[in-house]
């Protein structure tokens, strides 16, 4: 569902300190017909002008909180904290450096497990640009 | 508007979920448009338009209240889901399944709802197609003295071809009648009655690279068989689609039209059940994809069902739960407050308000 939708145009950057980019974000919404708790997510994938981000490097900002992207696969991560329906989930990537700011070819794939219907893998490919 | 009717007309919430998920209306502004649309009850999914969930303060409770009291409308249903594959490789015990039953039953009796929409095992047939156990029999069971002394009714809802009168559903009325706690019963979703393909199907289908002639044909051989009174026969037209080279997108929906989910069981059949079970139904949604030009619900027989409903007892709510959006949402906006007015409009004159 939603999968032209999944990958957000709005406010992709670089995300900076003291005047240095440290790294860059994008924003995902789900790919349900509903919200679904942060440990449903089964994997973002994000490749950018071909080149893989790594998943070492993603941070998932949700409600004031920053959880370590691989934390959030792990099987004792709490079941509480609800990405609802529509809601933007931010992903920080800390690569030390940011990204050129401009066009930059994504495709997003995103998958969440779900109730009673097989876990559902999105793809989403489009040009976004980075502030 | 409030009623004093046997039969009672809500809204799902879920039907403006494209308005939701891009923002052009809030959880007010839904209530606001099914208000609008002349419904007195609201049913909410806890985890799609309750920012605060699982853990809602008393001050958002204020809120939905006053909502409910700005809108003259009434809570009818909160939907419970079984999330029991929290993670990759491990997922919830039946004992932790119980406590999350109990958690949505809390909330519902808070936010004044009778009732809970459960997705019990047996939602979408006999065995969940997900390999995901969902809420089963014996949990149900724990579930259901906790459901009386909060006073919220488990809703289970048959979503199924073979409708509310199969044994793997009548079982929960048993248990009903066996504990003598009468707060387990069945939903019945209209999507049951679906004799054809649904136009939004077709629609969402060609967009993504079906033959609309071959999807139509099929289509309106079933319509042909259901206003003859027949059941419908792939096997009579096989040979004659084939003919037309079903490309994957049609095999999509063929799928479903040969198979679907389980044995599909005689409408003669179907609408026999429901009228045997409608005085005993606890709700019902009244669920639709498209809307003709006549106004009609374009795949189900609403005269129909609403005729048996009225005329074997049926008390409660029925509420429009759209659903073609998410069929039809790729081609372009779709707009839901419009489809909800009209089915709210149809539902209306269908039972002579």
């Amino acid at each position: 569902m939603y999968n032209k939708q999944i990958l957000s145009e709005n406010n992709a950057r670089s995300v900076w300190a003291h005047g240095e980019k440290y790294g860059y974000q994008f924003q995902v919404t789900i790919n349900y017909y509903r919200g679904l708790p942060l440990c449903c997510v089964d994997q973002i994938t994000m490749v950018i002008d071909g080149e893989q981000v790594p998943y070492d490097e993603m941070y998932i900002q949700h409600r004031g909180r920053e959880y370590h992207y691989p934390d959030i696969l792990k099987d004792d991560f709490p079941t509480d904290f609800y990405w609802l329906f529509g809601e933007p989930l931010t992903v920080v990537v800390k690569n030390g450096k940011g990204i050129e700011q401009g066009i930059h070819h994504c495709k997003l794939t995103l998958g969440t497990r779900r109730s009673y219907t097989p876990t559902m893998v999105s793809v989403c490919e489009k040009d976004l640009t980075f502030a | 508007m409030k009623t004093n009717n046997d039969i009672k007309l809500g809204v799902s919430l879920y039907s403006y979920q494209d308005n939701y998920y891009f923002h052009r209306l809030d959880v007010e502004g839904c209530i606001a448009a099914a208000a609008g649309a002349g419904a007195e009850g609201i049913e909410i999914f806890s985890d799609t338009m309750i920012p605060e969930w699982p853990y809602v303060s008393d001050a958002w409770i204020d809120k939905w209240n006053a909502w409910m009291e700005r809108y003259a409308v009434n809570p009818v249903c909160l939907d419970h889901f079984s999330d029991r594959a929290m993670w990759h490789d491990k997922q919830l015990s039946d004992e932790q399944m119980f406590e999350r039953g109990v958690m949505y039953i809390k909330l519902a009796a808070r936010m004044g709802c009778k009732a809970i929409r459960v997705l019990h095992e047996e939602h979408i047939g006999a065995k969940s197609f997900s390999g995901y156990k969902l809420t089963d029999y014996d949990t149900i069971a724990r579930l259901l003295p906790i459901a009386a002394e909060y006073d919220v009714m488990l809703a289970l809802e048959v979503h199924t071809r073979d409708g509310v009168g199969a044994p793997y559903q009548q079982k929960y009325i048993e248990l009903a009648e066996k504990t003598g706690i009468p707060y387990v019963g069945l939903q019945q979703d209209f999507s049951t009655f679906s004799y054809c393909i649904s136009t939004a199907d077709i629609k969402g289908a060609v967009y993504e690279g079906a033959n609309e002639d071959l999807l139509m044909f099929i289509r309106e051989k079933q319509r042909e068989a259901y206003f003859a009174g027949e059941e419908f026969d792939y096997e009579e037209i096989r040979e004659k689609v084939e003919a037309m080279k079903p490309n994957e997108h049609d095999q999509q929906l063929l799928r479903f039209v040969v198979g679907g989910h389980g044995p599909r069981v005689p409408f003669k059949q179907l609408y026999k059940d429901l009228a045997d079970n409608a005085a005993k139904l606890v709700y019902c949604h009244g669920k639709f994809y498209d809307i003709d030009e006549n106004g009609q619900v374009d795949d189900m027989d609403y005269p129909k069902i609403f005729q048996i409903l009225k005329d074997n007892g049926y008390k409660g709510y029925i509420s429009s739960e759209f659903e073609g959006n998410r069929r039809m949402n790729q081609i372009g906006w779709c707009d839901e407050v419009e489809y909800v007015r009209k089915h709210q409009a149809l539902m209306r004159s269908l039972l002579n308000y």
